[in-house]
């Protein structure tokens, strides 16, 4: 069989209306994927509506037996951890210029704290080998010790309505900010050591946050408060975009 | 002869399936350039050689990480309720049928396979699909089910660690995931490009349901961009149909 012109205009049994329908359908979708682009701006009220019922849903999944348990077999990332701050430089507490680091437990709290580093090496020391879930997809397994949050909240007598806990640095306003189970998870540590060293500036010295029930930037380095609140605060990554919950 | 080949049920959930793919691949690939490598801080990957090399940006969407999160876990939810009506419904309605593989699609295939690289004359004749387009169309639910576990062990990694464990742990569970993505592609591409080039009438058939059974790939004995125009006996006012090939194999 010969296929001529004329046979070919008969490809128009497809119905020229369907065509253009069919055309028109995923010429769209493919431009709306194309070009890098983000999406209608008109989504983005859709977008914050999947999050909050995204959240409901994590919330209910979370329990605070289930643990973290890295694969005894899986290598440590020892000094391949990469090293992350919003500063232009690696963020030092000079103790010349803003005298000695002390961490402040407050907000809704009936006995508010001033720790030295030394008051918290006081408190019940635990250590985890955990991993650390980068927002950007790799992970790396370190070994975390420090006291938690759990027993920070006990020792400060946080109220029942704080309900939220923000983790305020002094890396140029860095902050995030908890639900309060989160926070609470036995292995949500304020850390001081890492590897069975004394945390260094690379990675959040004097004392940081390390959970692994949460995404790396809701771990909050540099630590100077603990804010126990009746209301979520955003965060440095959260107000930018990035999901608030981001639990794992 | 003019007939309904695709309820409106079956129409719609594909239409929407295609939206929902393209923009969960479009921001998978935006997050996977976050870090587009496998390994563990301090580790090898095995099985992935182009560690480091970005998914070009053209084929990326949600334009940042936390943009194409956010349509990636939105999205995730109309990818799956949509084909767990699609699911209800073909097994409500009887559609599975003409999708579950059954003893013979092996030698059937072969047969497709030897009459796309001419070496088999005649089309050999089907049910609705014909043995390898039932193959990838059976294919393509169980890859999806494959998408959503291995999305989940990777989203819950803690929280649903048992999942997570079952795929290998986090480092193998997203690769699971990609590798599902790439079938999915693979499977998409073959199914769009068989469309245009052996059975462009059949894109009406999913958007009104209309298929008129004698301009078939069957009846028009048609290969990838072979025999695209109707057969001649069927232009001629009058002349006779071929008869409709039988409803199950």
């Amino acid at each position: 069989m010969t296929i001529d012109r004329k046979n070919f205009r008969l490809l128009g049994a497809l119905g020229r209306r369907d065509f253009l329908v069919a055309g028109g359908g995923i010429l769209s979708t493919a431009l709306l994927a194309a070009c890098e682009s983000r999406g209608p701006k008109s989504a983005e009220k859709l977008l914050r509506y999947a999050e909050r019922k995204n959240m409901v849903v994590e919330r209910a999944l979370f329990r605070h037996t289930v643990m973290d348990v890295p694969s005894a077999r899986a290598h440590d990332a020892g000094n391949k951890l990469p090293s992350y701050f919003i500063s232009e430089t690696v963020p030092i507490w000079d103790e010349s210029v803003r005298g000695k680091w002390a961490l402040e437990v407050g907000g809704l709290v009936g006995n508010p704290l001033k720790l030295t580093l030394e008051d918290l090496q006081k408190l019940p020391r635990v250590s985890y080998r955990v991993n650390h879930y980068c927002v950007e997809g790799w992970t790396a397994i370190e070994t975390w010790t420090g006291c938690r949050v759990s027993d920070l909240a006990r020792l400060a007598q946080a109220a029942p309505e704080a309900q939220f806990v923000d983790f305020e640095s002094f890396d140029k306003g860095y902050h995030e900010s908890w639900d309060l189970e989160s926070a609470v998870h036995p292995q949500t540590l304020i850390a001081y050591g890492l590897d069975g060293k004394m945390l260094q500036p690379a990675h959040g010295a004097p004392a940081r946050l390390f959970g692994p029930v949460k995404l790396g930037y809701k771990n909050t380095k540099f630590l100077t408060r603990v804010m126990f609140l009746p209301k979520a605060n955003g965060g440095f990554w959260s107000d930018q975009g990035y999901e608030w919950y981001a639990g794992v | 002869m003019e007939r309904v080949r695709h309820h409106w049920i079956v129409r719609v959930t594909h239409w929407v399936n295609v939206v929902a793919v393209v923009i969960m691949v479009g921001s998978g690939f935006q997050i996977f350039n976050a870090y587009p490598a496998f390994a563990r801080k301090g580790e090898l990957f095995c099985c992935y050689p182009w560690a480091g090399q970005p998914i070009p940006g053209w084929l990326t969407f949600g334009g940042w990480l936390a943009g194409a999160r956010n349509w990636h876990f939105a999205m995730m939810w109309v990818l799956v309720v949509n084909g767990l009506v699609y699911l209800t419904f073909v097994y409500l309605h009887g559609e599975w049928r003409d999708l579950v593989p059954r003893r013979g699609d092996i030698r059937d295939s072969v047969q497709m396979i030897r009459f796309y690289t001419f070496r088999r004359k005649d089309h050999p004749s089907h049910g609705k699909h014909n043995a390898l387009q039932k193959t990838a169309y059976f294919m393509m639910p169980i890859v999806g089910l494959l998408l959503v576990l291995t999305g989940l062990a990777i989203w819950k990694p803690v929280q649903l660690a048992p999942l997570t464990n079952l795929f290998g742990g986090f480092v193998w569970a997203r690769y699971w995931h990609f590798l599902a993505t790439i079938a999915l592609i693979v499977l998409s591409v073959v199914h769009v490009f068989m469309v245009f080039t052996v059975d462009p009438y059949s894109i009406r058939a999913m958007i009104t349901g209309k298929y008129d059974d004698s301009l078939s790939p069957e009846a028009r004995n048609a290969r990838p961009f072979q025999n695209l125009a109707p057969p001649r006996a069927s232009i001629r006012r009058g002349a006779p149909t071929p008869p409709d090939p039988p409803s199950t194999t």
